[in-house]
This record gives C-alpha cells, structure tokens and sequence, in this order.
C-alpha cells in the first residue's frame, strides 16, 4: 500500500534497514516533528514518562531496555556481521568438521542460536570449493528443513513455537535435494582414501589423485574413519527421516534399517573421539565430558551470539549447547524413540493405538519423536476413517448409504476389521445385524442412519463426523508434551460430554424412552446404546488421564492427595463399569459370530469371570480407595496432616483442582459434600478392619498371568503389586502405633509407581 | 536456594518495617532488589504499569531502613471473577525464611480482598440509590442487565507464575492456600517451566 511505512526487511548481515521514500498521497503529507517533540521533552522532567491509557501490560512486558544486558539482544555479541565474522578468520576454510549442535535445538533451542550459529551454514556458498565442508553443511541444512516440516505439519509444538521459528534464516538452499549426491560423492572419495591408506601404509604414501585431509600421514588413516563415520551417520539420519515421512507407513522398514545404520555410525563416533583427543599433543583443559566437541578443542565457526539480533524483540534466551557426549546420547535416544514408531504394526484397533501412543509418551519422546509419531498415526487414522460413513455431505445425506456403510465393510464381510468400527472401536457390533444380509434394506436401519445424518447435520459437521474429529483431536492432544496435554485434555473433556449428551437426546427423539417390540428397532437401538457407552468409556479414560497427568506434573501437594485418589477412585470405578460392560457386548457379539454351539458349562464359568482387562483397573481402584482412606484417616487424627490455610479451605482446593471434571458432571453426582461425607468418617482404628491394598496386591497377583504376551502391562502390574505390598504394611504399622506414636512420621513417594505413592513410615 | 548460615541476617522479626508503596522514591528500591534476584528482565515500564496503578497492592519491607524485600501486584475484573495477580516477590537471601515474604504477599492479597469486596458492595448493594433507581425507571434491557448482575456471584482469585525448581516459593505460597493448577513449559527465558498458582476465596457472603 501507497500510504503505509515501507521498509526493507532487516537483512542478517548487520546492515540498518533502510526507509524506503514513502510519497505523501491525498490523505497523508509530510511534516517536521522536530519542534513538537522538543516542547514535549521541555515540558518533562528527567525520568518522568508520557502514560497512554492504551499502554497496557502486554505493552510494557513488549518494551526493551536498549543495553540492558538482560534485555538488549543485540549488545552481547563478538560480532556485528557475518562478514565481521569471516574476516576476522572466525571461519577459515578447509577446516574439519565436528559438530552435533543441532541436538541443542531439539531439546528446545531456537534454531539461530544453534545450528545456524555455525557461520559456515549462514554462507553456505563459501564451501563450496570444499567439497567436504560443503557436504556436511548441506546436508545439515537439509535435515534441519525436514524437522522443521514434521514439526510444523504435525502441529504438536503449540508450547515449543521457538522450534520452527526460522528468523528469515536461511534454511531454504537452493539444491539441497541434491545433498545425498554431493554426500555421497565425498564418501566415495573418502572411502578410497581409507583404502589407500591401507594398502599404502607400509609406504606412508598416498597415491598422487588424492590430497590427504591434514598434515601428518600416520594420522590419515584415522582420520579418514572419523570423518566417514559422521558423514555416514548423517546420511543415514536424512533417509531415516524421509522414510518415515512416506505416506502410509510405506518407508517404516527402510527407515528401521537407516536406524540401525545410524547407531552403528554413532558407535564409531563414539569411539573416534579417543583418537580426535590423541592426535593433540597438547591435552585440552577441563573435563572432557563437558565440551562439545569429541577432540576437546574449541569448535571452530560457530559464535552463538551471532544470530542472537535476529530473535530480538525478545530479550536473549539463555541457551545450553548440549555437550558432545549429551549430543550423541540425545541421538541414539532419538533414533530408539523413532524405532519404536516404525515398529508399531498399525494395528487399527484404537484402543492399542492409544495405548502404544500413552507408552510411548512414558519415556518422554522429545518434540521431534513426537512430531513423527503423530506423522505416522495421524495419517493412518486418516487412512481409515476416510472409508468411514460420515466423510462427505452427500453420503449423510444420502441415508441407505450410510446405513450401508455403517454396517457393511468393503469385502462384504460384516464386523470384521471394518475401518469405522475401528476408530469408533466395538460400538457397534451387533449379532442380530451381522446375519441379516438384506440389512441395507431394512426400514429401521434407513431411520437410524436418519438419526445419525440428522445429529450430524444439526452438528454442522460438514466433511467429517463429529466423533471421527474427537478421535482424531485425542490422538493429536496424546501427542502433545504433557504439560499442554494435560490442559487440552481437560477442556476436551467437555466436547465428549457434549457429543453424548446429544446422542442419547437424537436418541431418546427417535425411539422413546421403552424400546418398542419390533425386533429391528431393537437392533438399531442397541447400535445406539453401543455407541454411547463407547462415548462413555472414552470420556473416563481421558478423565482418568487427565488426573493421572497431575502427578507427572508435579501439580498435587501432599495435602492434596487425599481429594485426588478419592476422584481418582470415582473414575475409576466408572471407566471399569463401561470397559465391563463394553467387553461384555463385544463378548456377547463375538459368540454370536461363532458358529452356535451348545453353551457348556465351562463356557458359562468363564463368562461369569469378570475380564482380565477389568481386574487390572480393580487393581487400581483397590490401591486408590486404599490411599484415600489412608490419608483421610491421617488428615483427621494427626494434626500434621490437617493444616489449614488462612484465606480458604479444603473446599475452594476442591473445585478449583477438578472444575473440568465437575463442569463436564464426570462422573455424575459426584461433588465436595460425596468427597467429604465418604472420608470424614475415616478414623485410624477403622482403618485396620479393611486393607484395601491386600485386595490389590491379591488381584495383581492373580491377574499377572492373564497378560504373559503383555510385557507392559506386565510391568505394570509388577510395579502396582509392590505398592500394594508396600503399602500394606505400612498401613498395619500406622494403624499400631500411628494414634500413639508423635514421632512417627509418614511420607509418600513415587519409587515404585509413577501416580500411586508408597507409603514411608519412620520414626523421627 | 536457600542461603548459608553464615550469610543470615541477625534481626528481631519485629525490626522488620512493612510499607505501602509511596511514590517515586521507592521505584529504585523495588528495581533493584527485582533485577538481583529474578530472573526475568523487566522494563522501567513494567514496574511503573504495576505501581501507578495498583500503588495500595505493593509492599516494601525495611530493616533498619533498608529495603530487603518487595511484593507487586495487581488486579481487575475478568468474566465475573476479580482476578489478583502477583507479579513480583522477592525478599533478599540473608532474610530468607523469616516470613518477610509470607507478610508480603498476606498484606497484598487482604488489600485485595478488601478492595474486591468493596467492589461486590458497590456494583450489589440495593440501598445503593443509584442502582436502585435504575431498578425502578430501568428500561427492560438495563434491568436485564442489573438482574444479572445482581445474581452473579463473584469469584476472587489469586494467580502467580513460580519456578518449578523454586521450592521455597512453592512451599510458602502452598501454605497460603494456592493450588498447582497448570505447569507451563519452558515458561521463563532460562528455560525452565512454571507452574501458574492459583489461590480461591471461598465465595463472599451475598448482600441482600
């Protein structure tokens, strides 16, 4: 626009933006403000200021003390320019290459103050009459790009925005889909060099095509193998990368290889580094294990405060450059995080895709790992819900369809890995449907797929279902870091709440509250009723997550644990019911499919057993009931444990830790009054005349050989069997002498379980 | 951190003086004692937004007239809830542990009880003529309005953003009654994460 202030973008090599002449136009003229200025300066005193009533908070945190070094970005730095830089010999060319920085900017660094410190990077034409430095950058900054994509796509960075921050650097190299070739090349020649110096090392020379990489021919042979290593790792990384960016799954086993490729080229990094070290005659001051090179020496061309302008208006980010040997356990951390995305079968099952995303998470996938694993699943949840029922407008609306294809899989098989019934899991697996092939054609089936299309379009979903986005949301938020996790998934709470109850309400229109006696509408009522409990189910357990999140997070207090296992419980509780009743539907299906047999009695025992998958969470329930009556009889009888605060009470705590859960009535009826009435009345002496955690640790026990194909929850069950353990005696010893004994003094810790604590009792 | 014994103060917690903030002279003593010890850099803008405008939420404690810690607050209404917020806190090592901090924040967040139950008064009291002449000539939107408000209950709330690691602060502000309601990663420019306190009062007694 004519009229609005032009300036040339401040380019990185240092230069003042410079104002472009702006013409005055029929609105705008030019004037002198010199005067004005000067009388409003006369008409202050010294440290006076001008209040505009619009300067507000966000305004004044925006504000910047020019050379304050805790704000000034710009005054801290070696260099004003690149071209400074270089001139001054900040970068000479050739030099030998050693860098693992990037591993800083995956741990949460902005890119400038990392990798593109390296001022070879930020003039990338300059290596290249080096062909090797120019290789190893290029191809650096073709991997930097690739993150920066993943991340970006996989949008799970809403905290982590400095990641793909890229200040106008220059990540976007014109032929850097040429940098395997150029790699390559230089590996090749790398590679013949090594076996000259093999086959030459009797002679100690070098055949007259090859220029050897330093000065000193006995160092050749060694140097070779360290700069091959690095570059074969990096190789090896790129392709790992662009595998798993294939669509479907399709690269996952070649980038298995390419990791397995890249843990073998960091082991021999790792062992370059004691060769780097000997080469120097000189031994390099402190401890080896804090630099960030392998030789020990100072890295050569980099200055992390080069770029720290480009960040500003924000005041300087204090950076940590990852040591060397931090780097290369970063990436081998990295590269195991990555495998175990590519190993996951896909399985379609939701409930196993969330449960390997909630494993995964367990041990802490950095930004990076995470952004790949949304990658994968994502589109693969994509993949089948694009088969779904309620992808386009026209098929809601057209109902034989949906009825069609609610019920029906592409092969003509009914309920078998049906894509839909996948995401929304067992919903709807229905014996009556699943012999009735003429089904498409039953009038009661084309007024359910009504009622869905009908709860749909008052929806105002358009291209795709409202429960398929509820899926697809949950999967994104269980990708997120835990702290953004946590909060996304308590407000998400709210949107399951909702889509039921406005399910059962397009339901209860339709068919009354007395199911009427027609056998169809029967079935179609069921399909109904399935579909909410799985609603139900998912809600539960993103409520039991949500709650289980606060102790990984740190955000419960001692005193506070008491209220938080007692909700823990109540969901609990609600979470096995719907799992129970959801198994026992798909049960119930299941023998129907099967060809009828005359029940036997053994059949009859095992179905009157309650579930495996059920008893492991009355283990959990066992051991959260244990500790809620545990703490609530400690809280009421030991003064330590009951210290009120001077402006609220136990009350406000309550309401404020669980407003989600109460806002979204999960689960019904339960409130402060239910909290307090159930724990007021526990009392020491009472406590000895149940031990929950007996309950527990016997239910654990048992139920272990139920899941011998299931090492992790095996774990887990190993790990609630020891709290349980633990905690039982503790509580036979509170219950002794707790009332008695002043010194006794009882703690709780996370040393065997990550959310239920064990129990310490000492004496002081 | 806490400081080393050798480094403690000696002093009577009754030598410690607490003061109101009073102008432009104790600008200096907050800034300084802010810039030492927290981490975030704040602008002279930044002090003077949270002083000249909530000037009865900011506290000074002296010892034998010097300035060893500081509180600066603020608040305003959001969504029915008057929101308080503590922005700084800071007492100097060698005084650490005493309590200075506890009396500190407590004396910011009683003035901001009685300032947001003034508040509650003035907007709900009927025998305020005012209100009560709109209750009587109001055109129907106004008394809506007025109805509404009548009925709305409001919410006070205390919020701060502390260290993570910062044990001390979390322990003192537990005391006072704050929960852990959010951790916010990598929060601080150093890096580290916070998590955002947050205190509620129970709900003030209906004026009818």
């Amino acid at each position: 626009m004519a009229d609005k202030p032009v300036y040339e973008e401040a380019s990185i090599d240092g230069q003042p933006p410079k104002l472009a002449s702006i013409p005055a136009s029929d609105t705008t003229v030019w004037a002198d403000a010199s005067p004005l200025l000067q009388a409003a300066c006369a008409g202050l005193r010294d440290g006076e200021l001008i209040h505009g009533d619009n300067f507000n908070l966000f305004a004044a945190m925006s504000a910047l003390e020019i050379m304050d070094p805790k704000m000034d970005s710009g005054i801290v730095c070696t260099y004003y320019s690149i071209d400074e830089a270089i001139e001054n010999g900040a970068a000479p060319i050739p030099i030998s290459l050693d860098s693992t920085i990037d591993a800083a900017w995956h741990k949460g660094h902005s890119l400038a103050q990392t990798v593109f410190s390296c001022i070879y990077l930020l003039r990338l034409d300059r290596t290249a009459p080096h062909a090797l430095l120019h290789s190893y950058c290029r191809i650096i900054r073709a991997t930097c790009k690739a993150v920066v994509s993943v991340v970006s796509d996989a949008r799970t960075h809403e905290e982590e925005d400095l990641f793909t921050m890229t200040y106008g650097l220059p990540l976007n190299g014109d032929g850097d889909d040429k940098c395997l070739s150029i790699l390559n090349a230089v590996e090749e020649t790398i590679s013949r060099q090594l076996r000259a110096c093999k086959a030459t090392s009797s002679k100690r020379r070098l055949p007259e095509d090859l220029e050897p990489l330093q000065s000193k021919p006995n160092l050749e042979e060694g140097f070779c193998k360290a700069l091959l290593c690095r570059l074969r790792f990096r190789k090896h990384f790129f392709h790992v990368l662009s595998c798993m960016k294939r669509p479907q799954g399709r690269g996952l086993e070649s980038a298995r290889k390419h990791i397995a490729s890249c843990l073998t080229e960091l082991e021999s990094i790792l062992k370059s580094a004691d060769f780097l070290r000997s080469c120097f005659d000189e031994s390099c001051e402190g401890d080896i294990d804090d630099k960030t090179t392998a030789s020990g020496f100072e890295p050569i061309g980099f200055d992390a405060m080069l770029n720290s302008r480009l960040s500003a208006p924000t005041p300087p980010r204090a950076i940590k450059i990852l040591s060397w040997k931090k780097a290369v356990e970063y990436f081998v951390k990295l590269l195991h995080d990555l495998d175990v995305i590519c190993s996951y079968s896909l399985d379609p099952h939701l409930e196993s895709l969330l449960r390997f995303v909630v494993q995964f998470q367990k041990s802490q996938p950095d930004l990076v790992a995470r952004s790949y694993l949304q990658g994968v699943t994502h589109p693969n949840m994509e993949r089948f819900t694009h088969q779904a029922v309620f992808l386009h407008q026209e098929d809601i609306l057209n109902h034989v369809n949906i009825v069609e294809q609610l019920l029906l899989v592409q092969d003509g098989k009914l309920y078998g890995r049906d894509p839909f019934f996948a995401v929304i899991n067992k919903a709807a697996a229905l014996p009556e449907a699943t012999k009735n092939h003429d089904i498409q054609k039953n009038e009661s089936f084309l007024q359910l797929g009504m009622v869905i299309a009908n709860f749909l379009n008052s929806n105002g979903v358009g291209n795709s279902s409202l429960p398929n986005k509820l899926v697809m949301n949950l999967l994104k938020i269980l990708c997120t870091n835990a702290a953004w996790q946590r909060r996304k998934l308590g407000k998400f709470l709210q949107d399951w709440r909702v889509i039921y109850v406005q399910l059962e309400l397009a339901f209860r229109n339709e068919y009354g509250e007395v199911s009427s006696s027609s056998n169809d509408e029967n079935t179609c009522m069921k399909i109904f009723q399935h579909i909410l409990l799985w609603v139900e189910e998912q809600t539960y357990w993103i409520a039991f997550r949500f709650l289980i999140l606060g102790f990984e997070l740190e955000l419960y207090s001692t005193g506070e644990y008491c209220m938080v296992y007692w909700y823990l419980y109540a969901v609990l509780i609600k979470l096995s019911e719907k799992t129970h009743l959801m198994m026992a539907v798909s049960h119930d299906t299941a023998k129907r499919k099967g060809k009828k047999k005359k029940d036997s009695p053994k059949d009859l025992a095992r179905e009157s057993r309650i579930p495996p998958a059920v008893l492991f969470l009355q283990c959990y329930i066992c051991l959260a009931e244990g500790l809620t009556m545990m703490l609530a009889a400690l809280r009421n009888e030991i003064p330590v444990f009951h210290s009120p605060s001077p402006f609220n009470t136990e009350h406000e705590k309550f309401v404020q830790h669980f407003e989600l859960l109460q806002r979204a009535c999960i689960p019904d009826h339960v409130s402060y009054p239910s909290y307090k009435e159930s724990t007021t009345h526990a009392r020491l002496s009472t406590l000895a005349m149940y031990n929950y955690f007996k309950d527990a640790q016997r239910i654990a026990k048992e139920v272990k050989s139920s899941f011998s194909n299931d090492p992790e929850r095996l774990a887990e069950l190993r790990k609630l069997e020891q709290v349980a353990e633990h905690n039982s005696v503790a509580q036979n010893v509170i219950c002794r002498l707790g009332a008695l004994d002043p010194s006794l003094k009882v703690s709780f810790e996370f040393s065997h379980h990550p959310f239920f604590a064990t129990v310490v009792v000492k004496r002081s | 951190m806490e400081a080393k014994p050798e480094e403690k103060a000696e002093f009577e917690e009754a030598e410690i003086e607490y003061v109101s903030y009073g102008g432009e002279h104790h600008l200096p003593l907050i800034m300084n004692l802010v810039d030492q010890e927290l981490s975030e850099p704040y602008s002279i803008f930044t002090y003077r937004y949270f002083v000249y405008l909530w000037p009865q939420l900011s506290f000074l404690a002296f010892h034998k007239g010097k300035c060893v810690g500081t509180v600066v607050c603020k608040m305003g209404e959001h969504r029915n809830t008057i929101r308080g917020y503590i922005a700084m806190l800071v007492v100097i090592k060698p005084y650490r542990g005493r309590g200075i901090a506890t009396e500190l924040v407590t004396r910011s967040i009683r003035m901001m009880m009685e300032s947001g139950c003034e508040e509650c008064e003035y907007e709900f009291h009927p025998s305020n003529s005012f209100q009560l002449s709109l209750f009587i000539y109001a055109d129907a939107h106004v008394f809506v309005h007025i109805v509404n408000r009548f009925f709305t209950i409001l919410k006070l709330v205390v919020t701060l953003e502390a260290e993570v690691t910062n044990k001390g602060a979390l322990a003192l502000y537990g005391r006072l009654g704050f929960i852990r309601a959010k951790r916010l990663f990598h929060y601080y420019l150093n890096g580290v994460d916070a998590f955002r306190l947050k205190l509620l009062f129970p709900p003030p007694r209906q004026v009818l």
